[in-house]
């Protein structure tokens, strides 16, 4: 098992150095001149070169991307254009709300997305389950943004469809629970969509089939039948599980924005419309480094539920 | 309901979508930016205006219609780049022997790794907000994906019988993968790119709902969305019809590939 754990670290290391490197080239890739827009186009030369001489940017490409890579690692991401305040700054503050939010859509999905499935499964033909199968679908098509919208048009009145501003704020747990409950379904849907596709798939191969019909063979009670089949499934659901953990917080781009809740999302889309390019790139980074590591947990957790993988 | 049913009204919708696009001018009863700012943010239901109408007094019907063009070919042009990308990154991949495989793969690993929006959003942003920003942006986001499928299949048939025999009897490399390797990979790859579309149109309109697709007054569903917001709560009904003709056409794709895409990307 430690071994697995260090194996999947180290094939980890070079994903996490790509991922720096595709997005040191974006930044490289953005077309106009980054100190006419620190500077503005009235800078006098002097005052040009003293700022291209600071960022280093007359040194060769790759040493610059090993300066940025070295300021990265000590959380240093730069300064925000719009805002004139650290980037790491913005960001942690953000990414603590966008962690609210995520979790809330999680647990939202994962209950749904369980029932639905489980529903499905039971019911397989009749309408009970056909309606389950429908609505899990329909979960599954609906882009986040869109529903975001709909809700707030549906809400109007009375549910908040924005208005918080920080959510470790103290306006108590009832205020946060009000606020989150829109952004959490907007947010939800897709994942337990899919959620509930996987745990119906891995219910019903599993109800169909050797081990059900041997256990029933045994005589067992159907309760304990339930708890064999459950356990079998958990492998394929922690998968499907874990990466929608991660999928969360890309969907918490739109849902944040139409919700006004000040997470990465927000943040992110507020850089963009300002071209606010240290923001956009350190928010993209700031992700995707918690997209790989989400993954890199849930591998961990499905080996240690299942030992078929550990080779 | 009968599955085969709900898969015929599916692909049916999807072909009426694709029609009103190619035949706009003849279909939409107003032209994409004819407004008329007595008749601003109509409900849906009014007279001559099915849809409603948006902030400027245009025919929403009308430019959903004149909007298919783009955000249905905002869909399918990265898939179809994506499937030529794919091919011919995951075909060398899978017989270019342990070394050109792992370089290929591990590089387009590292794409895997970004949540599909924010790296298109990352590649938008640096090109510039504009159609062929989303497309480039979407190519990139879509091609590891396709890759892995070629790929995949390249695996399963690379040891067979009827490639040896193809070597023995003095085929170049070239001429295996042309002539015997890609005639079996490309169907799959070919539907496994039908079922992206979907989720490609849902991604496009994404980009363009965060102002990073063609800009007002071009219709576009996802612009169409982003401009419409504002009205959200003086006129809730008009403000969400391109969320739910996004919504639907989605369905209407999901239903008719099951959506592996999805799960995958």
């Amino acid at each position: 098992m430690y071994s697995f754990v260090l194996r999947r670290v180290l094939l980890a290391l070079p994903t996490l150095l790509g991922v720096t490197l595709v997005v040191f080239a974006t930044i490289k890739l953005v077309p106009g001149d980054p100190v006419t827009s620190l500077l503005g186009p009235a800078a006098t030369p002097e005052a040009r070169r003293e700022l291209v001489a600071r960022l280093g940017l007359d040194d060769p490409v790759p040493l610059q991307y090993l300066t940025w890579l070295r300021h990265a690692l000590t959380g240093d991401l730069g300064v925000s254009i719009a805002r004139q305040r650290p980037v790491t700054e913005i960001l942690a503050a953000a990414l603590g709300n966008t962690l609210i939010l995520a979790a809330a859509a999680f647990a939202l999905a994962v209950a749904g997305g369980l029932a639905l499935g489980a529903a499905g499964a039971a019911f397989p033909g009749r309408l009970p389950g056909r309606i389950c199968d429908a609505l899990a679908t329909a979960a599954v098509s609906a882009p986040q943004y869109a529903v975001a919208l709909v809700l707030v048009a549906l809400a109007v009145g009375r549910l908040p469809t924005g208005g918080m501003h920080d959510a470790f704020a103290p306006g108590g747990a009832g205020d946060l629970l009000a606020h989150l409950v829109l952004p959490a379904i907007a947010a939800g849907l897709v994942p337990m969509g899919l959620i509930a596709r996987t745990a119906r798939t891995a219910l019903a191969d599993l109800l169909g089939g050797d081990l059900v019909e041997h256990l029933r063979a045994r005589g067992l009670p159907g309760r304990v039948v339930l708890a064999h089949a459950a356990h079998n499934a958990v492998p394929s659901l922690l998968t499907i599980g874990g990466l929608q953990l991660a999928y969360l917080v890309e969907g918490a781009v739109f849902v944040e924005t139409v919700f006004s809740w000040p997470g990465v999302g927000s943040a992110l889309f507020q850089a963009l419309s300002q071209r606010d390019l240290p923001v956009v790139e350190a928010g993209v980074l700031v992700v995707a480094v918690c997209f790989v590591g989400v993954n890199l947990l849930v591998d961990v957790a499905h080996a240690a539920v299942d030992p078929r993988v550990r080779a | 309901m009968n599955g085969t049913l709900v898969r015929r009204a599916a692909v049916l919708l999807i072909a009426a979508v694709a029609l009103a696009a190619v035949f706009a001018p003849v279909l939409a009863p107003y032209g994409p930016a004819a407004g008329d700012l007595h008749a601003r943010l109509l409900p849906p239901g009014s007279p001559g205006h099915p849809l409603g109408t948006d902030g400027q007094g245009r025919d929403l019907l009308s430019r959903v219609i004149w909007g298919a063009r783009i955000s249905l070919a905002g869909g399918a042009l990265p898939v179809a780049a994506a499937l030529v990308l794919g091919t011919a990154l995951g075909v060398p991949a899978g017989l270019g022997g342990p070394r050109v495989e792992n370089l290929i793969m591990r590089v387009l690993d590292v794409l895997y790794a970004f949540p599909a929006v924010l790296l298109a959003m990352a590649v938008a942003s640096a090109l510039g907000p504009g159609f062929t920003s989303t497309t480039v942006s979407l190519s990139v986001v879509l091609t590891p994906a396709v890759a892995r499928v070629a790929l995949t299949e390249v695996r399963r048939i690379r040891s067979a019988d009827y490639l040896e025999a193809a070597r023995a009897s003095g085929a170049g490399r070239l001429a295996v993968a042309t002539r015997q390797v890609l005639p079996v990979v490309l169907p799959v790859v070919l539907t496994y790119c039908t079922a992206l579309v979907g989720l490609a149109i849902v991604y496009a309109a994404g980009l363009s709902f965060f102002g990073l697709g063609v800009a007002p007054p071009t219709a576009e569903w996802g612009s169409m969305l982003n401009e419409l917001r504002p009205y959200v709560f003086s006129a809730p009904g008009v403000a969400v019809v391109p969320a739910i003709v996004i919504f639907v056409v989605s369905l209407a794709f999901t239903v008719l590939d099951g959506a592996p895409g999805r799960a995958a990307r």
